[in-house]
């Protein structure tokens, strides 16, 4: 009795510690007054609906969308045939491959996009929106090709052996077989570039200028020059976001085992 | 399974030369800057960054910094690991995804709420002087504690997943073995505990290690310019001073204490599989 008691203190304390903050997080986004302060100053939804007016806000909130859409169905166009070259045949220098393709999640973010500032955007004039675009793509393509490589490592092979023997083709056995068998993992791995890129500031740091920006920058740009309780309404919104698309994800093909 | 190595390369080539281009090849130049003068290749440049003392402050800042957030969530870690263990599967399973919910939320948003608490006006000071325990509200914004904060509720989850899953994988019965043949808690932990789970110490002291020193947002909201630490300082660098080559050395620093955390990860990974 007394093991369990000391078991639930710990846990309490813990998850208070990792989870309480976000509750402060939204009382202080509900507060009336017109800075930052727990706890809040009377009740309102007016912070709340300024996170929708603020111009800023809602550009970045759309690059930052489109950079994790568009950028992770990138990463999976180069990292599916990726993971599936290199579990299916004798590639080459495969270690090699392996490497580079995983690099980007050792380097960190802030490197990358100062290199390719200075080696790509100035040299050859490509904007910072397609710049932003390669980097957060390059970015994802690790979790892309490890995720869905231990899908096809948990795949039989010889169903698309028989596929190819019975007259199919390579792409037709790996579009008709593989690919309806590895869709969990193709998803989960979309869920997880998706969250990556949408929460990712380093990269885009040196990446940004003027009307190009991601919304987590955006949001740590605002919040050096206002000391008002919208970042926090916005963080909160963020937030509600990210343990919607968990729990969807975990209900509808137990994300976690994937991750 | 298949053995043509033409189709096995037109599958894996395009994301390799798409890898190599965008980042190897932009990350290889931006290293090679500091070792580049108008007289040819030198170390120079290491030379004048340590030579700085605010330089090596951050430097040695970060790697201590980096150092105490992964002891403290050791120390937790171990705490929360084996309470998440000694319960019931059905919540256990839940509270682990409570421990694990953080981690995909936006840091941005997560570090933003140390901003709402420590703040002059923020929760804890309100309650301090609210009771009466202080006139003054504390600074506690912008020092090495507030950073410390930050990066352990940060990275903590990091730790606890991998001294779950190292405890998980102990015999179930060697604790209660031990305590029968008269070990006391101290002992258990030393010579039961710590030697069994040493594998998932060291990987979550390694991603919490890497993950605090690399860290950007942290001590970006939370230090501000009085705690730099080896990123904001490079952020700092480029963007008042237009120095590159600082960037560059500093670029190298963090590279190489990446690289060899992740060295040390694949021996441990390969270690575990020979032995599997």
């Amino acid at each position: 009795m007394n093991g369990r008691l000391a078991t639930w203190a710990v846990l309490g304390l813990v998850l208070l510690f990792l989870i309480g903050p976000f509750f402060i997080i939204i009382a202080a986004s509900l507060s009336a007054g017109n800075s930052l302060a727990f706890p809040p100053q009377g009740l309102s939804l007016k912070w709340v609906i300024k996170v929708f007016e603020i111009e800023s806000f809602r550009a970045s909130f759309g690059m930052s969308m489109f950079l994790a859409i568009f950028g992770t169905l990138a990463a999976l166009a180069l990292g599916v045939p990726a993971a599936y070259g290199l579990n299916r045949y004798k590639v080459p220098g495969a270690e090699f491959v392996r490497t580079v393709v995983s690099a980007p999640i050792i380097v960190p973010g802030i490197i990358v996009g100062l290199a390719l500032l200075r080696y790509l955007v100035i040299p050859t004039g490509v904007g910072i929106g397609p710049a932003l675009f390669l980097a957060h793509t390059a970015l994802i393509l690790p979790y892309a090709v490890r995720v869905v490589s231990a899908s096809l490592e948990n795949l039989r092979t010889d169903i698309e052996e028989a596929a190819v023997l019975l007259g199919c083709t390579r792409f037709g056995a790996f579009r008709r077989v593989v690919l309806p068998n590895i869709r969990g993992g193709v998803l989960a791995a979309f869920i997880l570039g998706f969250v990556t890129s949408f929460n990712q500031v380093p990269v885009s740091l040196f990446l940004s200028g003027p009307g190009v920006r991601t919304l987590p920058v955006d949001m740590i740009a605002y919040m050096e020059i206002n000391y008002d309780p919208s970042v926090a309404a916005l963080s909160a919104l963020l937030a509600f976001m990210s343990v919607a698309i968990v729990f969807a994800a975990e209900k509808f093909l137990g994300f976690s085992k994937y991750v | 399974m298949f053995g043509n190595r033409v189709e096995g390369l037109a599958l894996t080539l395009p994301a390799a030369v798409f890898a190599a281009a965008l980042f190897l090849l932009p990350v290889g130049i931006l290293l090679s800057e500091a070792f580049r003068t108008p007289e040819g290749w030198s170390l120079g440049a290491y030379w004048d960054f340590f030579a700085s003392p605010r330089n090596r402050t951050v430097f040695w800042r970060s790697l201590a910094l980096a150092a105490e957030v992964a002891a403290a969530s050791a120390v937790i870690g171990y705490a929360a690991a084996y309470a998440i263990v000694s319960l019931p599967p059905k919540s256990r399973g839940r509270v682990f995804g409570l421990v694990i919910l953080p981690l995909m939320i936006s840091p941005v948003a997560r570090t933003y709420a140390w901003l709402v608490i420590l703040g002059r006006t923020g929760f804890v000071n309100q309650a301090l002087v609210g009771m009466g325990i202080l006139d003054t509200p504390l600074r506690i914004l912008f020092s090495e504690t507030a950073v410390f904060i930050g990066l352990l509720q940060l990275f903590l989850p990091l730790m606890i997943i991998s001294l779950v899953s190292a405890m998980e994988n102990m015999p179930r019965d060697a604790i209660p073995a031990a305590r029968v043949l008269g070990a006391n808690w101290a002992q258990v932990f030393l010579r039961v505990i710590l030697p069994l789970t040493r594998e998932g110490l060291v990987i979550g002291g390694t991603l919490v290690f890497t993950g605090s020193l690399t860290a950007y947002i942290t001590p970006a909201i939370l230090g501000g310019s009085k705690v730099l630490m080896l990123e904001t300082l490079l952020y700092q660098r480029v963007a008042v001073a237009n120095d590159f080559v600082s960037a560059s050395v500093i670029a190298m620093i963090l590279i190489v204490m990446s690289f060899s955390a992740n060295l040390l990860l694949k021996r441990m990974a390969s270690a575990r599989r020979a032995r599997a």
